[in-house]
């Protein structure tokens, strides 16, 4: 035994069983490690650090009490209510739907308890200071509501999103590669958006719901 | 009854499987009460075949 | 050239392990060929499922939706579950039997075993085809209005799930009985993987039962709706993703004594402890599923994805302990080069090729399966075709290639006849290799660039991106080339089971037990090697994806939604 190569040599085997926890070191230098160590935690714009570790975050629930009651997020009869009139309210005579179509009077009604400076944000950096606009996109079979969606490049948008009926996902297509939500019936997911490009953007669903599954899409157009 | 490799192995992995099975029982914001059922269940069949082990080793002749 | 000392065995002997399984009694033959031969036939039925489903998704087939579903569905629940698990089933218990040396104990528990999982297989591949199309995972979502489709299909998997457990207890008693004898105070390694693997299949069966019984309960009216089923599901994928995992490690602990005599140089402790991290390592590690369900926390989502680092321990160590072994022993014998040690492995064996192609499938798959577990990689590509595109690197790659393979050490052994054609069938391996390659590049980089799984249409009413279709139908190339490769390949082990004439020619094997210098006093690079060049690619992979994810443009921030 004593006289063995390194290599073949029982803790030296066993050490290689780990070698895979190595690559703790690439997810580390993409501030994607999740231990406190090793890494940049903020240099990325996607550390999805948001306070969303239970409801959307304690640092958020103070400048929101005047809208939602629920710390634990929105309940599904309110996002049901409040996609509702979203459509309503911003339905263009294509038939998108554009947020900003009646910007003045946004903030002044329903949408007001949304947040009045989010700063508890904090980590988009330069996007800190930049109120998101709540957009709401709700899936059920077989299409987005809205689904077609006219947004602007550099605006953040708080994405309420809920599927209606059964799961759903929503994909959406960036060019190179995309973005994915998987969407829980009656579970508002939510995500601060900002496009930072203008261009269209297919949304697709990712979770198999039945027959028209595969013709189930939607649109984002961004100016 | 020497306490072989074999015997704490099983132990070891029912142990994991029960701490795993207790902090899904006790958190229960975790959300998924099948975790609970599934490896609490796996605890109790690898103690089982600790047990098995064990009775092996005594009713085994010698020799 | 090597100028290794291989004896070569000489013809007509038999290893441990043939000889054992030739001399199993009538009753255990039977069993196993029953066993064996429905395995293959999920196996047959899976590959035209899994075929026609290639070439729909590349464009060269059209069906209709719930056709297409249901092919899809078909081949999921042919491959992914009887395939898979009745050759588990088959080779655990030929392997106790071959452990104990005088055939199973508990053998009507076996036989019943068997009946409950062929009447699972019939009831399943029965409602795939002609009820509401479920996919492989049954959720009850998707035929609220149809209870039919969701309690028959949930009762094949708790068919499938009752007679793996009566397997299992079999298997167990088994391996058992050489103790029980007295012969032995403790398992070989072998035995005690065994022992392991049998408990691992009862715990995956009450965690088909947690997902599945609620379904079944829901049709029969007599239980609330499974509206849970997603998670519930998730505990059981996971199992079902390391079960097959542990099943090829150990076949290759078999396969690498049967063709060259080398069992491990470290121990037979040290292969214990492989196998237990398989248990210990495998269900803490389950978290990565779920980093796209919205309700899972942020601190959840942490801590899995720092535990789904250590999901390759058991694996990579075991493949280590098996390429040290094997290059230390032939070292030992004179063999020289670097990696020209490996000449001397009986190449000419079939059983050897798949064994040795599956593991560069393996690296090939470990590589990708890290780049997704990565929780924020995740969102840019579950759900996508390269899911499917990485993971036939493992589902044919490896574990089928390495299942058929001990199929053909033990089939000839079994049933006395002989292997059908070694000479072509050894060359199927690299082909099957080859063609998933092309699937592989192809099926990853339209992952990559978003074109989903489990989607047949994919022009999005002409908003789909130019380059789809085109990796699309080279995806599907590369599932024809493997699917006729394995086909062959699975027609000669068919035409082995079938066999009824001996042949004078056994496939052939060589013998490094005793060399001649101290084994592991030369340095054995081949396996740290490896894996150095594994976590290599690992590292390139991983780093693309994350400069691809922060070029793109958006910015996203919050994942779920803790409730
Ligand atoms: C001829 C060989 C095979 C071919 C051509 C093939 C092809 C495919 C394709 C194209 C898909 C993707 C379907 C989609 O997501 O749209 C798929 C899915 C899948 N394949 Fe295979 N496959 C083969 C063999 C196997 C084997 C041997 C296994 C397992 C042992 C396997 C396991 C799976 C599983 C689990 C899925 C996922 C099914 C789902 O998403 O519902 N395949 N296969
Ligand atoms: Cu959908």
């Amino acid at each position: 035994m004593s006289e063995r190569h390194v290599t073949t040599r029982r803790g030296f085997i066993a050490a290689l069983g780990f070698s895979a926890v190595s690559l703790y070191g690439a997810w580390a230098a993409y501030g994607a490690a999740p231990l406190p160590f090793g890494g940049r935690k903020d240099a990325s714009p996607k550390a999805d650090a948001h306070g969303s570790h239970d409801g959307h975050g304690t640092a958020e629930i103070p400048a929101e009490t005047g809208g939602h009651g629920a710390a634990a997020g929105m309940a599904p009869e309110e996002f049901r209510f409040e996609h509702d009139f979203f459509v309503q309210k911003y339905a263009q005579k294509d038939g998108s739907v554009n947020p900003h179509a009646d910007a003045d009077a946004h903030g002044g009604d329903a949408h007001g308890g949304h947040g009045h400076a989010d700063a508890g944000h904090g980590h988009g950096a330069e996007m800190a200071s930049v109120e998101p606009v709540d957009v709401y996109l709700m899936a059920q079979k077989f299409a987005y509501s809205p689904d077609v969606l006219r947004l602007k490049a550099g605006v953040p948008y708080r994405f309420r999103m809920m599927a209606d009926d059964i799961t759903h996902g929503a994909s959406i297509q960036l060019g190179a590669a995309s973005r994915i939500i998987r969407l829980r019936p009656n579970v508002v997911t939510e995500q601060t958006i900002t496009f930072t490009k203008p261009g269209e953007h297919l949304v697709y669903c990712t979770v198999y719901c039945g027959q028209a599954h595969d013709a189930m899409h939607g649109r984002i157009v961004v100016g | 009854m020497k306490l072989n490799e074999e015997l704490w192995l099983v132990v070891v992995i029912a142990a994991v499987w029960a701490v795993l099975a207790a902090v899904y029982a006790l958190v229960p914001s975790l959300g998924m009460p099948g975790y609970v059922r599934v490896w609490g269940g796996g605890a109790v069949l690898f103690l089982m075949l600790a047990g098995v082990l064990v009775a092996v080793g005594r009713k085994a002749p010698r020799g | 050239m090597d100028s290794i000392s291989t004896s070569v065995a000489p013809v007509g002997s038999r290893s441990r392990l043939t000889a054992r399984v030739a001399a199993l009694p009538g009753t255990d033959k039977a069993l196993l060929t029953l066993l064996f031969g429905a395995a293959l036939l999920a196996l047959v039925l899976g590959l035209f499922g899994g075929f026609v489903t290639a070439l729909a998704r590349a464009g060269a087939l059209t069906f209709f939706p719930d056709d297409a579903y249901r092919l899809l569905t078909l081949h999921g629940v042919s491959v992914f579950f009887y395939w898979l698990y009745l050759i588990q089933a088959a080779l655990l218990l030929v392997l106790a039997a071959a452990e104990n040396g005088r055939g199973l104990a508990l053998r009507p528990l076996a036989w019943l075993g068997a009946a409950l999982m062929l009447a699972g297989f019939g009831v399943s591949e029965w409602i795939s085809a002609t009820g509401t199309p479920l996919l492989y995972d049954g959720s009850p979502e998707l035929a609220a209005d149809d209870p039919r489709s969701v309690g028959v299909f949930a009762l094949g998997y708790l068919l499938l799930s009752a007679g793996l457990t009566a397997s299992a207890l079999s298997g167990i008693a088994t391996v058992l009985q050489p103790r029980l004898r007295g012969e032995a105070s403790e398992f070989t390694s072998i035995g005690f993987a065994l022992f392991a693997w049998a408990g691992f299949l009862v715990v995956s069966a009450i965690a088909a039962t947690n997902a599945f019984l609620p379904g079944l309960l829901w049709a029969l009216g007599t239980g609330p709706f499974p509206a849970d089923h997603g998670t519930e599901w998730h505990i059981l994928f996971h199992n079902l993703h390391y079960l097959p995992l542990m099943a090829t490690v150990l076949v290759w602990y078999v396969l690498s004594e049967h063709l060259t005599g080398v069992t491990s140089i470290h121990g037979a402790r040290l292969s214990k402890i492989v196998f237990a991290a398989y248990l210990v390592f495998v269900p803490p590690t389950s978290l990565y599923h779920m980093f796209l369900e919205p309700n899972l926390s942020e601190s959840v989502r942490v801590v899995g994805s720092l535990l789904s680092l250590f999901v390759s321990v058991p694996t990579l160590a075991a493949f280590a302990i098996i390429a040290s072994s094997l290059e230390a022993s032939a070292r030992a014998r004179g063999a020289t080069g670097f990696f020209g040690w490996m000449r001397g492995l009986p190449w000419r064996n079939p059983a050897m090729a798949n064994m040795g192609w599956a593991v560069v499938n393996m690296m090939l798959g470990i590589t990708f399966a890290f780049v997704l577990i990565q929780e924020k990689l995740a969102p840019m590509l579950s759900d996508t075709f390269f899911v499917p595109g990485y993971f036939h690197f493992f589902a044919v790659g490896v574990l089928t290639q390495t299942f058929l393979a001990a199929l053909m050490v033990i089939l000839p052994a079994l049933g006395g006849g002989s292997l059908w054609r070694p000479e072509l069938l050894r060359r199927m391996p690299a082909i099957v290799t080859i063609g998933l390659l092309i699937f592989g590049a192809a099926g990853i980089t339209a992952g990559v660039m978003g074109v989903p799984r489990r989607a047949f249409d994919v022009s999005y009413g002409g908003m789909a991106p130019a380059a789809w279709p085109v990796l699309m139908a080279l995806v599907g190339v590369g599932a024809t080339v493997f699917a006729i490769a394995l086909s062959v390949s699975v027609y000669g082990v068919v035409r082995t089971l079938l066999s009824l004439r001996p042949s004078l020619q056994q496939a052939p094997v060589v013998d490094w037990r005793t060399g001649s210098r101290g084994v592991g006093a030369a340095p054995a690079w081949t396996g740290p090697l490896s894996v150095a060049a594994l976590v290599a690619a690992m590292y390139v992979f991983t780093i693309v994806a994350f400069q691809l994810i922060q070029s793109l443009p958006i910015i996203a921030i919050g994942g779920g939604h803790g409730h």
